[in-house]
Parts: C-alpha cells; structure tokens; sequence
C-alpha cells in the first residue's frame, strides 16, 4: 500500500517555544528577506505558530496552533496553476516542482491556509551563511512559489535507507524537521494509511478537527483542541 | 600507505617546518586533515553542547562535507571540510533528550555569521570610535604578554581582572586556577537575567546553592510564579519535554497549571488558569495560599521543616496573611486564593515554581522563601512530580572573595588609578546589560587595557584594545556540567565538530598558552584544553565509560538519581526579617506605571539578536519581527490615544526611550512590559541600531542579600509621540489565519 502523509498537532502540548520555525529554516534552506520586505509581508515560514485571544484582561486566554502546509486531498491549490507547478503526488503530498512554476501566484490566491510563499527575489545568504545551506534541498529563485514540503528529502532518504536494510519504513523512521525538534511532542508525523501509526491514532482522537474543514480542502493535519482540567471531586477526571 | 595518510605525513612535516614554535596544535597544518573520511552528499552527525543559555543542552550536529573559502596566514583559499549543517538535539542526552529550542536551532548561526571576527584585532582609533587592525597571533600574544610581564614586574598582579558570562565545567576550573596562580582576583561574573537570589534562597531553605529541576512529567498540579520555565527561564527544553507529558502523556491524569503573572508570558499563554497579581507581591499570594492551608488543616506549619523557619510568622500559622489581607496587597480575589490553597494542597504531587521578575524586585529573596516554603508544605520537595536538585552540579560561583560587576564598577570610578590595569572580557556584554547607574562604560573606560575574547564587536567589546576571537562553539572542545534540569548527575563533552573556518583560537587554549609564556609562568598542568578534559573525565567514578565512549555519547551521566532531597550538612545563618512588601523607584503619581523588561523569545537578554533567522523569527505572543515593542493594557491604550504602532515614549528617573506600541489584552493596566533584546547601539549588520533598550532606563535598584539587580522595580511614565513615526517600525508577520490587518503585500 502506498503512504499517505499526514501530522497530528496536539495543542495541549504545544506551548508556542517555536522550536520549529526555525528547525525549518535550517533544514529547507529558507531565506531571511529582512526588514524592510518583512515589513511588506513577503517574510518566509513555512510553519507558524498563531496565537488567538480570548476574553479581556483580566479573563484573558492565548491560544497557540502551528499552522504549516495542510497537504490537503482536495487542495485549492493545484487545479489553479496553469503548468502543474502544484500537483498531487502519489504519497498524498502537494508537491511544488520549482522548475515548472512561472510564478503566476494563483495557488497562493486560492491557499485557505495562506502558507504558499512568493519569492520576490533571489535569496541572499551572505557569504559564509551558505555553508550551512542543506545539499539535500534545492534553493528557490526569484519568480518561484515555495512551500512546506513535509521535509520530502526526509521521506525519501528514510524510504532509501529501509529499503537498504531490507525492511518496510517503520513509524517513526521519518520526522521532518519540525517534529524532531518539538520540544514537547506536540507534532506526531506519520503515515495515515497505516492505522496503527501514532499519526493514525492521535488523528481519530475526539479532540481532533480539521482547519477549516467546512471549506472541504480535506487537509492531512490534525488539530486536537487543549483539554480541560478536572478537579479531584469531578467524576470526567480519570 | 594509502593517499589520506600519506597527506597526514607531509602535512605535519610541512606544519612543523613552516609553523615551529607556534605552541597552539590548532594552527598546525595536520589538524586540517580530517581524522574520518567525508563522503560527499553523506552526512554523519557528532555531539555537541549548545552554549547559547545556561541549560547546556547536548546536540547532535549533521556535519556533510564541503568547501569553505578561507584565509590561512594571508593566503585565500578553499578549502575540502566537513561543514556543520544543522543542530538536534541529543536523543540520549538528559537534559535535551533529543529536542532542541528556536535559539538552539538557530545557534549554527554563530560560526558561520557573516560579521564574525576572524583574526585577533588591535584597536587603532580612540576608544569606541570602531577602527580596528587585523593583526596577526604573535603580535596579539606579544601584546597581551607585554600588559601582563608588566604588571607582573611591578608586583601588581592583583590588577588583572577577568569579566565573564557564569561559567561551568572545565573552563571554570580553568580560569579560576589561572587567576589565582597568576595572583589575580577571582573573575567577576555578569548576566543581566542572573538567577542568584533563587540561587540564594534554596540555599537557606533546603541548603542547595543552585537552580531547582522540575519533575514536571509526574506532577499533578503546577502553581508556577512569574517563571517562564517553557520559554526563556531556567532549562526550558527539559521542562518542555516533560511539560508535554504532564499534558498528555499520562491516560486519565493531566494535571493542573496555573501561572500567576501581571503580564502574560509564553509560559502563562499555556495555564489552565492565568491570575495577574500586581507586581512584587507573588510571595505575599503564597503566603496567603499557606495560610489557608493551615487554616484548613490540610497540612501543619511544621511539615515544611527549615524551609518554613525562614519564613517570618510561618509557626504561628501566618496570622498577617489572611486571604482578605493578601487580597489588598496582591489584587487576587479571597474566594480566588482559598481555592487555589485548596487545589494545590488536594493534588499530589504539586509543585510551585518561582523564577524571573517575581526575583527581581527588592524583596526577592523574600518571594523565593516563601514559594520554597510552600512547596516544603505540600510535600514536593525531593519527591516524586515535585522539585529535585541536580547531583554533582556546576554552579560557577562558590569563590571567595568574587566582586560583582556593580561594586567593580564603583571602585574604578572610586579611585584615581584604576584598580584593574588589565581587563579580559569573555561572553559578556555589561555596556548594554547594565543600567545607567552602574556607569559601567565609564568605569571601563578607565581600565588602562582591555583584551576581548569575543566573537563579534559589541557595545562593550568595541571598546576592547585587542580582541583574541574565540573559535565558535563547533570549532572548540566544548564541556557543562549543567546546574539543573534533571535528576540525573550529568558531565557533557565534545570534540570540535568541525575545523576552524577563521584564523581564530579557542579561549582555554589561548589562556593556557599566555600561562606559558609570560615571563614568570604561569605553567598549568595541562598542555591544552582538550587534555584538561581528558583528565577531568578519567577521574570520573564510572569505570564502564572510556574517553572514545563518553565522546561518542556526548558526555557521562548517570544511570540513577543519585541527589538527596535537602542537604541538612550545612547550616543556615540565623533568619533576618525580611521585607515582605518589594519598593519601586519612581513616584507613582509621576511614573504611573510598572515597568516589566523580560527575556525576550529569541534574543534572550539581548546575547542574540544578531542571529537573522531569530531576528526573523515572529515573536509568539506579538507576531513581531525585526523590532521591538512596548505591550500596553488596551484600556490604558484606549485612555491615553494610544494605537497599535504608534511611537510610544518610556519615562523612568533614568532615561527616556522610544519604541512602537504593541496593545495587548494579557497585561495588567498599570504595567508596560519590553522585551530586553534589541537597542543594540552596535552588534552587527543584524542588529545595531534596531530598536531600544528597556535596560538602559532601569533603576539601580538590589535585592539586598544578593546584591543582584532588580531589574522588574521602576516605575514609569508612557505617552504617545505625536507626528512622530517610531524610529523602527513594529513588523508584524503577516497572514490571512491572523487577526492583524495585513500590511500591502
């Protein structure tokens, strides 16, 4: 059976540190654009956390969510693009081939999500900052559509080296680089085809949602909502 | 002999033609040949340790071959290395267990920054007016010897002082053994955000003079006091980690937190309940929570022990602190604070935490005795899901006769010929971090010679007379011995990940190598810094570990806790009482408000901010990037015809300064909070000139037992700029999902 990517976000886990940011930063060699085009909007993550308010002070709540590419079944984003820049691939993935895009922006037009990022320029790394530059990911031009991949040189380098050593990818074998570094395990990332994956497990849970599931993308991440605290007399605590 | 070997051969002969004499291995050729084979496109991972805070997380570095452009003795050329590519956490390691934070991510910035200083530098210009000369090793080495052969001539060796960030593990060891062969003082340490009074206070009440861990994974009930232990405070990885599990690891149990704040951190955005208190007066509230413990019989005064006799009136069941008296004085509500006793005494295990600005007022120590009563109370300390102490740790501190930068400071000034003639600076920034008061560059301006070992040309170090460049943390032998953060005895260690990329040395070596060539040495016993390690980790108890082993691993820990819960060895002085309420500086009808710096997310206390992926990185509670803010209560806002961006002026006795307003409903209306990071007069391309800096407005105000700065205890006053844009705009990320209107894009 093929795979079928997919993440569980906990939210009772999640406490806002952005450990992955810039994790994937780091890994998929994203580009600071600076101040001044930050200050445009045209600032790079691939994953964010936003943060909601609730009440006034001093009843006050902040709720975070890291919000990435939601790898949707039904993705607005590809039926748009008219040289199939932004495609579906067999592994669930919405894939962006950079070498096709002619940067028309209408995926980012039609993106619920608004996690499709334009390059206005060629990126700037200055000199050494590029010796870090990942090899294992391809560097985004001027005119270019980028986006969250899942870490997809991950996933093929952790097919690769299973294969090598004779056994199926087992869950687990693969995190992109904002789960490995999740300081509190709030990002579970696995195959959902496979039920019995932590992915699957935490995606059927009676916290779960999906963002903006009304729109019918059919997204790959799941959201589970914080829970509540039970006091001792309370009967629902375990 | 294959062809690697062959290289190895006639490059040390090579290195030891051209280079004899040069006494630091690090400059030989032979060092540049990897001792693996790199493969291209493979990539092999090494441990390291992350330097960047003091909870000494370990990591693994993916390390894949490729080609640096370098300049070795005034020669360009590229050379064929392995590369750091990317920091993670260490899945083995204790504290980390295989995550790692934004700033950790960010770290591999440092060796690979584009203003890194890469050779030693002689001032040339008139202090602080920036002009430097690339110069090359000998000549530095020569210069330095020259200072200190004549101080030491002149039977002055006690003027040589050594400033320095908290130091731990070897390079402690190091350091202070050289100053006190040399004749020196011991060093002066320096932190804007230093943890001493918690330090202080755990020493009287449970006789441990360090930071507290956390066995949050287990505990029930978490009452956490103005610490933002899951973002900038005390070991925020480990308390991540077993913040997650206290959440949802455990099926049926997920405990209660509850963060008590005037201003929301990213730690109080995660509490089950959030309770704003006015400023200065959490350990007021935990009395109270005690008293109706007491009350309640829930517990007896006794059962807290020596922790509870610290506590003035605590025997006699705290009858000053009833819940409507505590509710005058915190603002938290009677029914509000019976509850929460109640909570935290029926949840077991419970624990409370205390760290930050509740410390920081001048009556600090007061507030850490009564959160650690408190937890001696319920039972939380050295048990199961409360709070521990870390065996065999490292604080950096225990030395007599230390002087404090503030009181380094005022004998300069004091005297007509500076007391320290020679000045060493490593990893630390006091020009910025200080407030006004402490007229630190003044002082230093007075030290007739200052040698810095940093990396980057900061406020403090541009007024530096010669720079010794330190190797990035990648580069160097790296070790900690870490203060907190786990149960378990841990000794961290690694190897340099990767060579050199500039003509810089690693600080111990630099140290151990003017030791030998001062006129009257200074011989320690130990050739180089990577020896001293050797040494240090095979008198470890541990037989089953090997020097190959424990570098592979990354260090040596134990397998068990082996701590006990409270030293009853050392004896406390007798208690004095204690001012319970804290004093502001500012009158509160001239400076109306509060005045709250924190530790910002991704600069911490400003060490950071030259990193671009952190100074990109949006702030979690602001969104903001590139800038830096002032957080105003939306009713105050609202009163004062204030809106979001709008330049807002900060008053205080001391200082004026400026930044953009950013309204948010999780602040109390009668504080404004700033987070410490940016104002950076000069610190890079990244971040000179960005925004302001919320501690060069603080008072000089202590905490009287520590002398540590109380940094959360002035008062000022706000008011809009009018026609006036903010010197740096307040950017935020922008978004279709976020509630800000979004900019042009």
């Amino acid at each position: 059976m093929p795979h079928r990517w997919g993440m569980a976000v906990d939210l009772d886990r999640c406490t806002g540190c952005e450990a992955c940011v810039v994790a994937c930063h780091a890994e998929n060699n994203i580009p600071t654009v600076g101040a001044d085009e930050a200050a445009r909007g045209r600032a790079k993550h691939w994953i964010r956390v936003e943060r909601y308010w609730e009440g006034e002070f001093p009843d006050v709540r902040l709720k975070f969510r890291p919000v990435l590419c939601q790898q949707c079944d039904n993705a607005p984003c590809e039926p748009v693009c008219p040289t199939y820049a932004s495609s579906h691939t067999s592994e669930g993935l919405n894939a962006q081939v950079y070498n096709r895009c002619i940067g028309t922006r209408y995926c980012a037009n039609a993106c619920s999500y608004d996690v499709r990022f334009f390059n206005f320029f060629n990126p700037v790394w200055e000199k050494p900052l590029h010796l870090q530059l990942n090899p294992d990911v391809s560097v985004r031009e001027q005119g270019v559509m980028e986006k969250c991949t899942f870490c997809v040189q991950r996933i093929n380098a952790g097919k690769i080296a299973a294969k090598a050593e004779g056994h199926e990818v087992r869950d687990g074998d693969i995190s992109p680089a904002c789960v490995q570094s999740c300081t509190a395990n709030a990002l579970v990332f696995g195959d959902l085809n496979d039920p019995d994956s932590a992915v699957s497990r935490l995606s059927r849970s009676p916290r779960g949602s999906k963002l903006l599931e009304d729109l019918g993308t059919e997204p790959k991440v799941t959201y589970l909502e914080r829970d509540a605290w039970h006091d001792a007399g309370d009967p629902r605590r375990g | 002999m294959d062809r690697r070997n062959f290289i190895k051969t006639t490059a040390a002969a090579g290195a030891s033609a051209t280079l004899a004499g040069c006494g630091n291995p690090e400059t030989q050729l032979i060092r540049f040949i990897p001792e693996e084979p790199l493969f291209p496109g493979i990539a092999t991972w090494k441990p390291s340790i992350c330097p960047l805070c003091s909870a000494g997380c370990g990591l693994h570095v993916r390390v894949m071959d490729g080609e640096a452009e370098v300049v070795r003795n005034g020669e360009k050329g590229l050379l064929k290395m392995g590369l750091a590519k990317k920091l993670e956490g260490n899945p083995q390691h204790p504290i980390s267990h295989g995550k790692l934070c934004a700033r950790g991510q960010a770290g591999i910035q440092l060796t690979y920054h584009p203003d890194r200083i890469r050779q030693p530098l002689r001032r040339t210009g008139p202090r602080g007016s920036g002009p430097f000369q690339e110069i090359s090793w000998d000549d530095a080495m020569a210069d330095v010897l020259l200072r200190l052969n004549a101080i030491a001539a002149a039977d002055q060796q006690k003027t040589l002082g050594f400033l320095t960030r908290r130091l731990r593990g070897q390079r402690n060891v190091l350091i202070s053994t050289f100053l006190k062969e040399f004749g020196a003082p011991p060093a002066t340490l320096f932190e804007v955000f230093s943890d001493d009074v918690l330090r202080e206070a755990n020493r009287q009440s449970f006789g441990f003079e360090q930071l507290p861990t956390f066995d949050l994974a287990r505990s029930r009930y978490v009452l956490s006091f103005g610490a933002d232990f899951l973002g900038t405070w005390n070991s925020p990885v480990a308390h991540s980690v077993a913040y997650g599990e206290m959440r949802q690891g455990r099926p049926g149990v997920r405990a209660k937190f509850v963060q008590v704040e005037p201003r929301m951190s990213q730690t109080g955005a995660n509490a089950d309940e959030w309770v704003p208190v006015k400023p200065g007066t959490e350990g007021i509230l935990a009395l109270g929570i005690a008293h109706v413990i007491f009350k309640a019989n829930l517990r007896t005064p006794s059962a807290a022990g020596r922790a509870g006799d610290r506590i003035d009136g605590w025997n006699t069941g705290l009858q000053a602190y009833t819940p409507e008296a505590v509710e005058k004085r915190t603002g938290v509500a009677t029914a509000r604070i019976e509850r929460l006793a109640r909570e935290f005494a029926d949840n077991s295990p419970a624990v409370a935490i205390i760290g930050g600005a509740p410390l920081a007022h001048t009556n600090g120590i007061f507030q850490a005795l009564a959160v650690n009563a408190l937890n001696a109370l319920v039972g939380s300390v050295g048990e199961e899901g409360g709070l521990s102490f870390t065996p065999h740790p490292d604080t950096g501190t225990a030395q007599a006769g230390r002087r404090g930068l503030r009181e380094l400071a005022a004998e300069i000034l004091s005297s007509s010929s500076s007391p320290v003639q020679v000045l060493f600076l490593n990893d630390a920034n006091p020009v910025f971090g200080t407030p006004p008061a402490w007229r630190v560059a003044e002082a230093l301006a007075k030290v007739p010679y200052i040698v810095s070992f940093g990396s980057f040309l900061d406020e403090t170090s541009l007024i530096a007379d010669l720079i010794l460049p330190d190797h990035s943390f990648l580069e160097s032998w790296v070790d900690d011995v870490p203060e907190s953060g786990t149960a378990l005895s841990v000794a961290s260690v690694a190897a340099p990940v990767m060579r050199p990329l500039h003509q810089t040395r690693s600080m111990p070596d630099v140290v151990l190598d003017i030791g030998r060539q001062l006129q009257r040495p200074v011989v320690l016993p130990w050739n180089n810094y990577e020896d001293m390690l050797k040494a240090a980790f095979a008198a470890l108890a541990d037989k089953s570990s090997n020097w190959d082993k424990i570098l592979e691993n990354g260090g040596w820990w134990s397998t068990a806790s082996t701590g006990p819960s409270v030293n009853p060895a050392r004896v406390t002085p007798a208690a004095a009482t204690l001012q319970a309420d804290p004093q502001f500086d500012g009158r509160a009808e001239d400076y109306p408000f509060h005045f709250l710096p924190y530790a910002s997310q991704a600069f911490l206390d400003g060490s950071l901010a030259h990193l671009p992926w952190l100074q990109e990185l949006p702030d979690v509670i602001s969104t903001a990037m590139w800038s830096n803010w002032v957080e105003i209560n939306p009713v105050t806002a609202r009163d004062l015809g204030i809106a979001q961006g709008d330049a807002v002026e900060v008053r205080s006795v001391h200082g004026t300064i400026q930044a953009p307003a950013l309204i948010s409903p999780g602040i109390a209306p009668d504080v404004v909070a700033m987070p410490v990071g940016q104002g950076h007069a000069t610190y890079t391309r990244y971040a000179s000139g960005r925004g302001s800096n919320p501690v060069s407005i603080l008072a000089d105000l202590t905490e009287p037992v520590t002398g540590a700065l109380a940094w959360a205890a002035t008062r000022v006053g706000i008011r809009k700029l009018d026609n006036a844009a903010p010197t740096t705009p307040l950017i935020v990320f922008a978004g279709a999902l976020r509630e800000h209107e979004e900019r042009h894009r």
